[in-house]
């Protein structure tokens, strides 16, 4: 049973949705338990940093999430917020520390660099995949995907890059430490490459 | 930089799914037909954008129009805006768990900017699309509210300035003079906007074939081509005009659709 983390944030339906289409059963839940024994978990997420770790932390969720991913192996997808949400820390709405699964800070797109630059940004935009990983199986290694974002991990480890995209710099689209993954963009958004995505999580991971 | 968009816009009215021809509805079916007999997904799976308007007349029925949000969501795997009578956060926020991504604002734009205020600081600008139905009268630009019923004295220039400084995300720009004629964009208005206008703008009212999407996806000023039309663009219509788009040069995504049917193992 995959498990969508349900903290109050992100749109939840539509993930369900594309899991449902793809054949997968999962349950949207903050259950302790469910949490611990899911065979994968999916971390959604739209709005702020600095509020999704306050309800993760005011529900000891963020450990709840944390424990079958260190001590299970248990696979884990961050979408959007969720991917940052997985890092260190952000700036977003003031300094707060993340689940610190994948050493990483997030901060916002530099608005000095190109005046013209809009954020957030938002639309289809095209993702190149640098690294071979089995979440982008089947996909070109150019591929379009949705993004709505106005923060983005600043800079990891280039192990674990998976996909870049463009918007002003280069920043992290996508990113595996083994069993940890987490896309900026939706895949629950972004037509057949989405599904083709959310499909090698559930069958591949 | 993000890509154009083509934009299919759903027009809801009481249980049914219409057509309007300058704002005269007109009804085609209801949600088994769109699924069936029109067979909606086979559109879904070549836009890169939904968005539902709730255009009924009469009163709303917020929890009906809900239900058939989700039966869309639940097979469109895109950004779905939706709107249509939007003034309380009740709506915003049953809207929002059945699939939306983003909010349409119109009347409410004009009556109760300062809910649209608060909307914007909720979900942020990238979530809010402003419409704003228009009508050319003696090289003026008129602005419409309340489905297009009620005229507003605002001049065009000055009602972009006031949307955009409450920090709206987008504009739809609605030609009523054009709307459902399948005649082609009017672009007229568009000359009107400032330098300023930062904000996407979409473009919609005329789409009768491709090349009038064509037109407007390469006007400088579009950044995304809608049609509410249900029957311009029916059977293949839509994946051919995706495809002639692409062919034309348009910078669209791109993705497969020959994989769909291995996708797809839900019944």
């Amino acid at each position: 049973m995959i498990v969508i983390i349900d903290y109050g944030m992100g749109n939840l339906f539509s993930i369900q949705s594309a899991l449902h289409y793809l054949g997968a059963q999962s349950i949207i839940s903050s259950d302790p338990h469910r949490i611990n024994n899911a065979d994968k978990l999916i971390l959604p997420g739209v709005g702020s940093f600095y509020k999704a770790m306050s309800n993760l932390k005011a529900t000891n969720l963020d450990e709840v999430v944390k424990e079958p991913v260190i001590k299970k192996n248990t696979p884990i997808l961050g979408i959007c917020l969720g991917m940052q949400l997985l890092c260190s820390s952000s700036t977003e709405d003031g300094f707060s520390y993340g689940l610190g699964l994948i050493d990483c800070p997030v901060e916002r797109f530099s608005e000095n660099k190109f005046v013209n630059l809009k954020i957030p940004h938002v639309g289809f935009d095209t993702v190149t995949i640098t690294k071979k990983n089995k979440l982008f199986d089947g996909l070109d290694s150019r591929a379009d995907f949705y993004f709505t974002h106005s923060y983005r991990m600043a800079y990891t480890d280039q192990l674990y890059v998976t996909g870049t995209c463009s918007h002003g710099e280069q920043f992290i689209a996508a990113f595996a430490k083994e069993h940890i993954c987490g896309t900026q963009f939706h895949p629950e958004k972004s037509q057949t490459n989405g599904l083709v995505l959310l499909k090698n999580f559930i069958e591949k991971f | 930089m993000a890509k154009k968009r083509l934009i299919f816009t759903l027009l809801y009215n009481d249980g049914g799914f219409m057509l309007s021809r300058n704002f005269r509805l007109q009804r085609a079916g209801d949600i088994e037909w769109l699924k069936s007999n029109y067979n909606f997904k086979n559109i879904a799976f070549t836009i890169d954008e939904l968005i539902i308007l709730d255009v009924s007349r009469n009163e709303r029925n917020l929890e009906r129009f809900c239900d058939h949000i989700k039966v869309i969501a639940e097979e469109c795997f895109i950004p779905i805006a939706v709107g249509g009578g939007i003034t309380s956060y009740e709506q915003t926020k049953a809207i929002m768990n059945y699939g939306a991504d983003k909010l349409v604002v119109n009347t409410t734009l004009f009556r109760a900017p300062d809910f649209v205020k608060e909307l914007i600081s909720t979900y942020g600008s990238q979530c809010i699309i402003a419409s704003i139905d228009v009508k050319r009268q003696n090289d003026q630009t008129e602005i419409y509210i309340d489905n297009g019923s009620t005229k507003i004295e605002v001049a065009f220039d000055e009602y972009i300035d006031r949307i955009t400084n409450l920090g709206i995300g987008e504009i739809y720009l609605n030609s009523m003079d054009r709307d459902g004629t399948g005649h082609g964009y009017l672009f007229d208005f568009l000359g009107q906007l400032k330098s300023t206008v930062k904000v996407p703008i979409i473009i919609a009212g005329g789409a009768g074939n491709w090349h009038h999407l064509l037109e407007g996806l390469q006007h400088d000023l579009v950044d995304a081509a809608a049609t509410a039309n249900l029957f311009n663009f029916i059977g293949q219509g839509f994946p051919n005009a995706r495809k002639q788009l692409l062919e034309s040069g348009i910078d669209l995504a791109r993705w497969e659709t020959a994989n769909i049917p291995d996708l797809k193992k839900s019944h």
